[in-house]
C-alpha cells in the first residue's frame, strides 16, 4: 500500500515537472524565436518589410536585451528544473499543455524563421480602398510642389503624384508632366481590363496599417504582359482617363513599362 | 538542463545549450530563404506577414513591460510606488490613472507592468485602472493623436477625457466588489499570494538551493520566463486573429456604416477590437478612416480600442477571469460608445 502510494506521488511529481517545463521554455522559445528573427531581418536589411523605420533602434535595442534573457534563462535553467513540481497537473492537462506548447512554438518557429520574408500583396491591397488614406499629404505635397516648381518631374515618387492628383485633378495642370514610377501592378476594381495602378504601400507604423497608394495607368489589355503584383518601372503622360469605368479623372498613357526588380524597401512612409 | 548536483558543472551546460538553440535558431533562418518552393499563396502570406508585422512591432513593447514591471518587483524597495499614492481610494485611482504619463509602454506592455504592480501591492480595481487609463493617457499616445488630428473636431479632447473617465469609473465599481481576488485567473491570484519572490526577505528558504537565497539577476530572469510564458503565447495567438480578420473580412462592409451617427460609432468600435494596433500609433491608423467616419466613431475607436481588443483579451486572459472581461468589456464599451455618440450629436 505505502509502495502504491509512493508510486502515485511519484508520477504526479512527474507530471507537475513536465508541465511546468513545457510553460517554462514556451515563453522562452517564442521569445528566442522572435528575437532571433528580429536581429536577422536587421542585420540584413529587410526590418523595413514588417516595421516603420523609425522604430528600428528600439526594437533592435529590445531585441538585443531580449537575447541576453533568453540565454540568460538557459544558463539558470537548473535551479528552475530542481524547484518545479509544486503542482498537481492530470495527465490529461498535461497532455494538453505539452502538446499546446510544443505545436504554437513549432507553428512559430516555421512561420517566424523558416518562412522567406515577404512584403504585402494585391491580396491585400484589394482589401482596403486605394488612395483612401495613409498619406501625410501637407510634407508629401510640400516636397512635390518643389520638384514640380524645378519642372523636375520625372523625380516625384508615385507617393508625390499622389498627393498632387488629390489635390486637384484639372487635366490642364497635368498636361505635358512626364511621370516615372516605380511600383507593383494592381488591377483598378472598376476597370480591372483596361486600367491598373503603378502602387505602394504607405506604412505608418507596421504593416498592419499598410495602405495602398498608386498613379492609374490606362492600357486596355494590360493583363496580358503584366501580371498582378509584378513589379514594374512605367513612363509616360498624363491624359484625361479614357476609361469610363475607373473612378480616376487622370491616367498615365505609358510610354514605356519595363519590368523591375522589387526594390529592397518595398514600402513608402 | 541536467539538474544542480554539481554547481560547477551546470554552468557551461545551461548555457552551452542556450547559445547552441540561438545559433541554430539563426543559421535556420539564414539558410531557409534559399529554399524556393514556399510557393504560399497570397492570402497566406499576407497573413503571415500581417501576423509578423504586429508581433515584431509588439514584441519590443512586451519586453520593456516585463523589464518596467521587474523593476517595480525586484529592484525596487517593496511598496516603493504605493508610497507617493494618496490614501483616500478615489484620489489614489485618479493618481494611478495617471501613472501611463512614466511608463509609456502601449498596452500589449502594460498587462506584464499591472501584473507587477499587483503582485508589488496594487488591489485588483487599481490594476483594472491603471490597465484601463495607461494606454491613453501617456505622452506617446498623445503627441501622436495630437499629431493626426490636431485639436480638430474635438477627438483628442474626447479621447483623454473619456479614457480617464472609464479607467475610474470601473475602477470604482470593481471596488465595490466583494471579493476582489475572484476577478483574478486561479493561477495568477496564486502567484500573487506567493510570499515575495525578489530578494527582499531573505530568510525563506529555497530548497534546492539550500538556504541560499536567488541572487536579483536570476529572480529577473525567471521573472522574464514565467511573463513570457502567459504573455507570448497570447501575442502570437492576438496578432494572428488579427490578422486573419484583415485579409478575410471584407472591409467595405465597415466601410458603408461610417457616415451613419450611430452606426459609425459602432462600426469603428468593432474595428478598433479586430485589427487591435497599439494605442502608441492607432491614430496614424484610423487617419485613413478620417475621411469617411463621422468624429464621433474615430473618437470611439480611439477610446474603445486603446482598452479593448482581440490581442489585448488575450493577454488579459492570462490575470483576469472570462466573466471580469467579458463585464469590463461591456463597460468600456458602452461608455465609449456613448463618447462617441455624445461627440456626433453634440460636437
Amino acid at each position: 500500500m505505502s509502495a502504491r502510494r509512493t508510486t502515485v506521488a511519484d508520477s504526479r511529481r512527474g507530471t507537475g515537472w513536465s508541465a511546468g517545463l513545457a510553460e517554462h521554455w514556451r515563453g522562452i522559445g517564442l521569445s528566442l524565436v522572435v528575437v532571433v528573427a528580429t536581429v536577422w531581418l536587421g542585420a540584413t536589411g529587410q526590418l523595413g518589410l514588417y516595421i516603420h523605420p523609425r522604430y528600428f533602434g528600439f526594437t533592435l535595442v529590445m531585441a538585443a536585451l531580449g537575447l541576453v534573457f533568453v540565454v540568460a534563462s538557459f544558463f539558470f535553467s537548473s535551479s528552475f528544473l530542481a524547484s518545479a513540481p509544486a503542482e498537481r497537473t492530470s495527465p490529461r492537462r498535461l497532455a494538453l499543455s505539452v502538446t499546446g506548447s510544443g505545436m504554437l512554438l513549432l507553428i512559430a518557429a516555421v512561420t517566424v524563421l523558416a518562412i522567406p520574408p515577404a512584403t504585402l500583396t494585391s491580396a491585400t491591397a484589394t482589401q482596403r480602398e486605394v488612395n483612401s488614406g495613409g498619406l501625410d499629404t501637407t510634407d508629401a505635397a510640400e516636397q512635390a510642389a518643389t520638384l514640380v516648381g524645378n519642372g523636375d518631374y520625372e523625380r516625384l515618387s508615385v507617393k508625390e503624384w499622389v498627393s498632387l492628383l488629390a489635390q486637384s485633378d484639372d487635366p490642364a495642370l497635368f498636361a505635358d508632366k512626364s511621370a516615372k514610377l516605380t511600383g507593383f501592378v494592381l488591377p483598378d476594381t472598376d476597370d480591372p481590363e483596361n486600367v491598373f495602378y503603378v502602387a505602394r504601400f504607405v506604412v505608418t507604423c507596421c504593416a498592419v496599417d499598410a495602405q495602398p497608394i498608386g498613379v492609374p495607368v490606362y492600357l486596355p489589355g494590360w493583363s496580358n504582359t503584366y501580371t498582378t503584383d509584378a513589379w514594374v518601372e512605367v513612363a509616360g503622360t498624363f491624359t484625361p482617363n479614357p476609361s469610363g469605368l475607373a473612378k480616376a479623372a487622370l491616367a498615365v498613357e505609358p510610354a514605356t513599362i519595363e519590368s523591375v526588380e522589387q526594390p529592397s524597401d518595398p514600402y513608402v512612409y | 538542463m541536467r539538474g544542480d548536483r554539481v554547481g560547477a558543472r551546470r554552468i557551461p551546460t545551461g548555457l552551452i545549450l542556450g547559445v547552441v538553440l540561438v545559433a541554430l535558431a539563426f543559421t535556420v533562418r539564414a539558410v531557409s530563404p534559399a529554399f524556393a518552393g514556399w510557393g504560399l499563396p497570397d492570402r497566406t502570406q499576407d497573413t503571415i506577414t500581417l501576423a509578423l508585422s504586429v508581433i515584431i512591432e509588439s514584441a519590443p513593447f512586451v519586453f520593456l513591460g516585463i523589464l518596467l514591471s521587474t523593476v517595480v518587483q525586484v529592484w525596487l524597495p517593496h511598496g516603493f510606488l504605493l508610497r507617493f499614492l494618496p490614501r483616500q481610494p478615489l484620489l489614489r485611482r485618479a493618481a494611478i490613472s495617471l501613472l501611463g504619463m512614466f511608463f509609456p509602454v502601449c498596452e500589449c506592455g502594460n498587462v506584464p507592468l499591472a501584473r507587477g504592480f499587483m503582485v508589488g501591492g496594487f488591489t485588483v480595481p487599481e490594476s483594472i485602472t491603471f490597465l484601463l487609463a495607461a494606454p491613453i493617457l501617456n505622452p506617446i499616445t498623445i503627441i501622436t493623436t495630437h499629431q493626426a488630428f490636431g485639436f480638430g473636431d474635438g477627438i483628442l479632447i474626447t479621447r483623454i477625457v473619456a479614457g480617464f473617465i472609464i479607467a475610474n469609473v470601473i475602477g470604482w465599481l470593481f471596488s465595490r466588489h466583494p471579493n476582489p481576488d475572484s476577478l483574478l485567473t486561479p493561477s495568477f491570484a496564486a502567484s500573487c499570494a506567493r510570499p515575495e519572490p525578489a530578494g527582499h526577505d531573505h530568510d525563506h528558504d529555497h530548497g534546492p538551493q539550500r538556504g541560499r537565497t536567488p541572487s536579483r539577476i536570476h529572480t529577473s530572469v525567471d521573472l522574464f520566463a514565467r511573463e513570457t510564458a502567459v504573455i507570448m503565447p497570447a501575442l502570437f495567438i492576438g496578432s494572428l486573429v488579427a490578422a486573419l480578420t484583415q485579409v478575410f473580412v471584407p472591409r467595405s462592409v465597415l466601410l458603408a456604416l461610417g457616415s451613419n451617427p450611430v452606426w459609425s460609432v459602432l462600426a469603428m468600435m468593432a474595428l478598433a477590437f479586430i485589427v487591435a494596433v497599439c494605442s502608441n500609433v492607432d491614430a496614424f491608423f484610423v487617419l485613413s478612416f478620417g475621411s469617411t467616419f463621422m468624429p464621433g466613431g474615430i473618437a470611439a475607436f480611439l477610446t474603445f480600442g486603446a482598452m479593448i481588443d482581440v490581442k489585448m483579451l488575450a493577454l488579459m486572459r492570462t490575470t483576469f477571469s472570462t466573466r471580469t472581461l467579458v463585464q469590463i468589456t461591456a463597460l468600456v464599451a458602452l461608455m465609449s460608445a456613448a463618447a462617441g455618440l455624445l461627440l456626433n450629436y453634440v460636437g
